[in-house]
């Protein structure tokens, strides 16, 4: 009964945090070379295709070029903080991959049943937005312990914008919470399964302002003001090379990823098929017959998928916002839109439960 | 601002028709060439370095010695030496030289070229010409006759 107790409540979770961590350094890995792909392909070039087949061995090549490279520490920068900024990155991005749902259904290994999730807190959105709050120091500490001007503006920059879009953010956020009525992750996909209807289509101007604000939150362009080449050369991490660099790199694609996962959790039905209300489209499944952990994670990794591809198809397309544009467009339409959305949503919802 | 206008703003119709324009180009072919894997197709007329032929019929050579294209070269890289054709009448070049690293590829040489129906010299499509010294340059008769010599890069 002892071992009983020592296997689920620490080798299991220890091992799907190793599975989830491994999978998503490479989907991560990979999030670049689809961005190098998209990009390449909507301005009529060819993207990397010499490194293996098409290019797919790109992002291995690139990882062992980034651990090979010298790494510099400039000499009048604060060194421990110069150290400690990437790494404070990094982790918050990581960590907030914890509650997300990668599947509805669990599965059992010997005996065990194992959740498709590392864990299921009722907070979960709370826990994310707090958790991916903290980047930002990451971001801040980076340039200041630079010691150097263009890292400076670009992460002044970055802390304002990110104080400024958390607000719409978080309000964005609230419009499917209060159609579901719970805070928890895997709550918030059943209230759609029993729903019949995914969070898209009551809600989607709270989708519009949240994937807004989310592109500003993760540095994309058009917001990636703190890094705008032209103007501060790379912004926060000029002064970066080698594995630094490439985990501020890492800790970029992995927020994109989380906000993907957000969005597909909360407004795209997580892990359930297309019109989970009709039952003749059941079929959608189809990866049911070897598991129904399996479709989950299929469409869960599908939808995350597509929202990626928008996030690099905005960026192909739009060039970058002016400073004061981009605090106009945070304050004055994003903030009253999502405001008149969370509104809107409780007045409706109170009317129709008396 | 009229109502329309105001309409196409709060809608983001620009917006989305530079999205639409985006994703439409996605699907679009490339046009980037992996050269040397994949070589552009010439034009008829492209004017490649310059090289001599020989009659197709009896494969004797056409150039006459007349030294024309020697006298219009802007760049003065053709030089010739005429000897009398052996066992026949009239000349031929005894040494035909071009000093490639002097052309400009203009296309003058082939103008006044007075041999019919086909001219002596004649623009080539050979374009990779790159090599380790300059003496390689200076072409001898025989390689303009019958080709340039790829070189591939080797360690």
């Amino acid at each position: 009964m002892e071992t009983r107790l020592v296997i689920i409540n620490v080798v299991i979770p220890a091992i799907k945090v190793a599975v989830v961590l491994g999978v998503m350094s490479l989907a991560v890995a990979y999030a670049t070379l689809l961005e190098r792909k998209v990009l390449g392909f909507i301005q009529l070039r060819l993207a990397p295709r010499r490194v293996g087949f098409h290019g797919i061995l790109q992002p291995i090549a690139d990882g062992i070029k980034l651990l090979l490279k010298e790494d510099i520490i400039p000499d009048r920068a604060d060194r421990a903080l110069f150290i400690l900024a990437p790494v404070i990155s990094i982790i918050p991005a990581f960590a907030a991959l914890a509650v997300i749902p990668f599947a509805g259904q669990s599965f059992n290994v010997l005996g065990f049943e194992i959740k498709p999730w590392i864990t299921d807190v009722n907070i979960g959105i709370l826990y994310i937005l707090s958790i991916s709050s903290l980047g930002v120091y990451g971001i801040m500490l980076g340039g200041w312990a630079s010691n150097s001007k263009y890292p400076l503006l670009g992460s002044l920059r970055s802390a304002a914008q990110m104080v400024s879009y958390e607000v719409p953010l978080g309000l964005a956020i609230i419009g499917p919470l209060l159609l579901a009525g719970t805070a928890s992750m895997t709550g918030i996909v059943r209230a759609q399964e029993s729903q019949g209807v995914w969070f898209v289509f009551p809600q989607i101007v709270a989708l519009f302002c949240y994937f807004i604000s989310g592109m500003a939150e993760t540095n994309r362009i058009p917001f990636d003001l703190p890094e705008a080449e032209a103007e501060l050369v790379a912004g926060y991490f000029t002064e970066y090379s080698g594995m630094k660099f490439a985990f501020f790199y890492l800790a970029e694609y992995t927020n994109m990823i989380v906000v993907s996962s957000i969005a597909t959790t909360l407004w795209l039905g997580g892990w359930l098929r297309p019109f989970p209300g009709v039952q003749a489209l059941s079929f959608l499944n189809f990866l049911d017959f070897i598991s129904p952990t399996l479709s989950g994670v299929f469409w869960f990794g599908f939808k995350v998928f597509m929202v990626l591809f928008v996030y690099i198809w905005v960026r192909g397309t739009f060039p970058r916002y002016r400073y004061d544009q981009l605090m106009n467009l945070g304050w004055k339409w994003l903030l009253p839109i999502s405001l008149a959305n969370v509104v809107l949503t409780a007045l409706v919802l109170t009317i129709r439960h008396g | 601002m009229s109502a329309g206008s105001l309409g196409r703003k709060f809608l983001l119709v620009e917006l989305f028709q530079g999205l639409s324009i985006t994703l439409k180009n996605f699907f679009r072919p490339h046009i980037t060439m992996e050269y040397p894997r994949e070589k552009p197709e010439l034009a008829p007329r492209f004017r490649g370095v310059p090289r001599l032929r020989r009659d197709p019929g009896t494969t004797e050579e056409l150039c006459i010695g007349c030294l024309l294209c020697e006298q219009i070269c802007p760049d003065d890289c053709i030089s010739i030496v005429v000897d009398k054709r052996p066992g026949g009448k009239g000349k031929m070049a005894k040494s035909f030289i071009i000093d490639y690293e002097r052309c400009c590829f203009c296309g003058l040489c082939v103008d006044p070229c007075p041999t019919t129906p086909i001219t002596a010299i004649y623009m080539s499509h050979d374009y990779e010409l790159s090599d380790y010294s300059r003496q390689e340059f200076i072409t001898q008769r025989a390689t303009l006759v019958d080709g340039h010599p790829l070189k591939r890069y080797e360690k």
